[in-house]
């Protein structure tokens, strides 16, 4: 046997499959542990032999920057290796998923675990760009919670090194309801602005206990967008209707942010909207919105290991959850993908109507104080 | 956990480039001698294996074959390299792509010996998964009919292999970036005639370009090779851009760049290498040469292995019937017994 060979031989050796917890057309997901230690880890199995081309484009990417970047708020890549045609990453485990909590309505969030969240979300995404890293799918779906408390952000199938100013990239990235007026006008040069919107869309989410912007299409997508933060004039936003697809969808006015977020602070809005600034030039950046007072004001962002965990979160989960590679787009342009199950989500999480999300914001309890919490 | 955080590591430091790419001379030549010798030792035996005449299967039979030294495949990697250049130049492929190539190429025979894998199908496979790493991806199918005598599956067989050998780490920083670094830094420096700088920026690439076929990038940072070639290209201005940064010492390490660039950034000779290619042809490992007697065994092994998993899974399943359950054990207990593609 060559040494390569060898090596990936005992690389298998160290790393144990103990339990399927989902099958997709891409991948495979087991929950195991590491022979020696005993040490808790999920593999993904992806499967390669089925592409026509190799190795295909969203596990590459996801091997290439896990390998690279170490980081607390980033999921841990521990080890790769093949068996036959199939290439197994050896991933942290983790629990749970920031969607999960979200829609387990029988847990309470205060004030405190949102910023917690949120400022894990925006460390690990500092770091990728610090490291020139775009993730490009941000959502509560991809943002993993371990079970100390601490978020990881994962799913790097779509992730990318920035352009040099002046190359083309894809817009056709970021799951509809957290993509940027930009990339829905079709801009191909971007850069850091498109995961900050996808912050902010997250952010509103974990306020209001519900997708922010769920739009039906991209076109719907844009109408929603606008409908909530007003439609963007030239001076808001100079030169957006110059964009390849743009399309008027409407004016719309600026409701104040405060008619929906009824229980925020005023920290909390002004960080909210910085993060969704039309022009993208003038969004924040994750450097500066981690140094915004909102962060600095009462009360401190709850303990990680504090955190509200879901009761469901040992349980097994579905596949469109752990599996990467979520085409955003719905559409077939991602070989492989599990399209199908997007589109029910999306169908799912659609049918919940603007007035229940304003029940929801307005049930929300932020009058509570961390410490009046049972421990 | 967080205690990490209070040294915030420089982000080259944090590369894998960094931590597992980067050799001290002495290094560098002893892990190519000692893959060459292992490779020789292995080949040897299988040679003995494969002898067709019974007569000549004795100790000694591959004695008079003539292995080929570490520096001869060195040779033979580096005129591949050229040959990754020509085809990046008819793909019209970008400097990214064929940077990250030719590192792959090169990462692979740290790893492997040209005696068990020929550059040639290696550096297609090389240069193939470079335009996928780097966001340059084309049709494996327009790819493989743009290349004589390549199918699809020249280039797809040996994917895996590539991929392992590199040990998965696909990200790979270039001397090109950080010249690019460097010419927009000197472009803010004082006194700069604009109007030659971008001549002594075309040199300067040349240069990097030689750098590629030698190993500077395997012992120097992309930001020494990068100030040792716009030294190359104009050392008035490599010193303005070190005495701007305060640092003159960064212009020690460029002489040394310097030399090896100057003295191995050529193509090889192509009679020395087609020598050496005709020498290959004797000795190499006949288990990688479909058809040969050690190729078959060796395959058979392989397959008797399989089925002796295979078997031993049906068993289980057997037994599992047997013991009442047509299910099995719980899943979690049998340590993964039931996966059956490993």
């Amino acid at each position: 046997m060559d040494a390569v060979e060898k090596a990936n031989a005992e690389r298998q050796k160290r790393w144990i499959k103990d339990q399927k917890v989902g099958e997709g057309t891409y991948a495979v997901v087991y929950r195991g542990h590491e022979a020696s230690t005993g040490k808790k880890i999920a593999i993904k199995k992806i499967k390669v032999g089925q592409f026509k081309d190799g190795l295909d484009m969203s596990a590459i990417r996801e091997v290439k920057y896990l390998r690279e970047l170490h980081h607390q708020n980033i999921i841990a890549l521990f080890d790769v290796f093949s068996s036959k045609t199939n290439l197994n990453l050896v991933l942290e485990f983790l629990d749970a998923d920031l969607e999960l909590i979200i829609k387990d309505r029988s847990i309470v969030f205060l004030p405190a675990d949102i910023k917690s969240w949120l400022a894990m979300t925006l460390r690990g995404l500092e770091f990728c760009h610090r490291n020139w890293v775009l993730h490009r799918d941000l959502k509560p779906n991809n943002l993993l919670i371990a079970s100390d408390g601490q978020l990881k952000i994962a799913d790097f199938g779509l992730a990318r090194d920035f352009a040099d100013p002046g190359y083309k990239m894809t817009c056709q990235v970021i799951t509809r309801w957290y993509r940027p007026p930009e990339l829905l006008f079709g801009s191909r040069y971007y850069s850091t602005a498109v995961d900050i919107w996808s912050v902010g869309c997250i952010f509103a989410e974990l306020m209001l206990r519900i997708p922010y912007l769920p739009g039906e299409s991209d076109v719907d997508q844009l109408r929603t967008t606008f409908r909530a933060l007003g439609t963007p004039t030239e001076e808001d936003w100079p030169g957006h209707t110059k964009l390849p697809h743009y399309v008027a969808v409407g004016q719309f006015p600026k409701p104040p942010l405060r008619d929906l977020f009824t229980a925020a602070t005023a920290d909390a809005l002004n960080l909210l909207s910085k993060c969704l600034i039309y022009e993208p030039r003038k969004r924040i950046s994750a450097r500066d919105a981690l140094n915004h007072p909102y962060f600095f004001a009462l009360p401190n962002p709850t303990n990680p290991a504090k955190l509200p965990k879901s009761a469901s979160q040992l349980a097994p989960r579905p596949l469109e959850e752990v599996d990467g590679n979520v085409d955003p787009s719905g559409s077939a342009a991602a070989p492989g993908t599990k399209a199908a199950g997007t589109a029910a989500r999306l169908k799912r999480k659609a049918s919940v109507s603007e007035a229940e999300t304003r029940a929801v914001a307005r049930r929300l309890d932020f009058t509570l104080s961390s410490s009046q919490r049972s421990p | 956990m967080a205690v990490d955080d209070n040294r915030r590591v420089p982000l080259y430091e944090g590369s894998t480039q960094y931590r597992n790419w980067r050799f001290s001379p002495d290094k560098l030549q002893e892990t190519r001698s000692s893959l060459n010798a292992a490779a020789v030792a292995g080949i040897r035996k299988a040679f003995e294996a494969d002898s067709a005449v019974p007569r000549t299967r004795q100790p000694g039979s591959s004695a008079n074959v003539s292995f080929l030294t570490p520096e001869e495949e060195n040779l033979l990697v580096k005129l591949y390299i050229g040959k990754i250049s020509q085809l990046c130049g008819l793909f019209k492929f970008s400097e990214e792509v064929e940077a990250t190539a030719i590192t792959y190429l090169k990462r692979f025979y740290l790893k492997n010996t040209v005696m068990d894998w020929h550059p040639k199908n290696v550096m297609l496979t090389a240069l193939f998964l470079a335009t996928k790493t780097t966001n340059h991806p084309i049709s494996l199918e327009f790819y493989a009919s743009h290349i004589p005598k390549t199918t699809p599956s020249d280039v797809l067989d040996l994917e895996f292999l590539v991929a392992q050998s590199l040990g998965f780490e696909f990200s790979v920083w270039h001397a090109h970036r950080a010249l690019w670094g460097l010419w927009l830094d000197i472009q803010t420096l004082p006194d700069i005639s604009i109007t030659t700088l971008s001549q002594v920026q075309e040199i300067a690439l040349q240069q990097i370009r030689a750098s590629r076929l030698t190993d500077a990038e395997l012992i120097y940072t992309p930001s020494q090779i990068a100030l040792a070639c716009l030294s190359l290209a104009s050392s008035d201005l490599a010193k303005q851009w070190a005495e701007s940064k305060g640092s003159l010492s960064v212009l020690a390490i460029v002489e040394n760049i310097q030399q090896l660039i100057a003295g191995e950034g050529t193509d090889p000779e192509v009679e020395a290498v087609r020598e050496v290619d005709k020498r290959l042809r004797l000795c190499k490992n006949p288990e990688k040469v479909p058809g040969s007697k050690a190729y078959l065994a060796k395959k058979a092994e392989e397959e008797a292995t399989a089925l002796a998993r295979r078997s031993k899974k049906a068993d289980d399943v057997k037994k599992a019937m047997e013991a009442g359950d047509p299910f099995g054990d719980e899943l979690g207990m049998r340590e993964g017994a039931l996966d059956d593609d490993d």
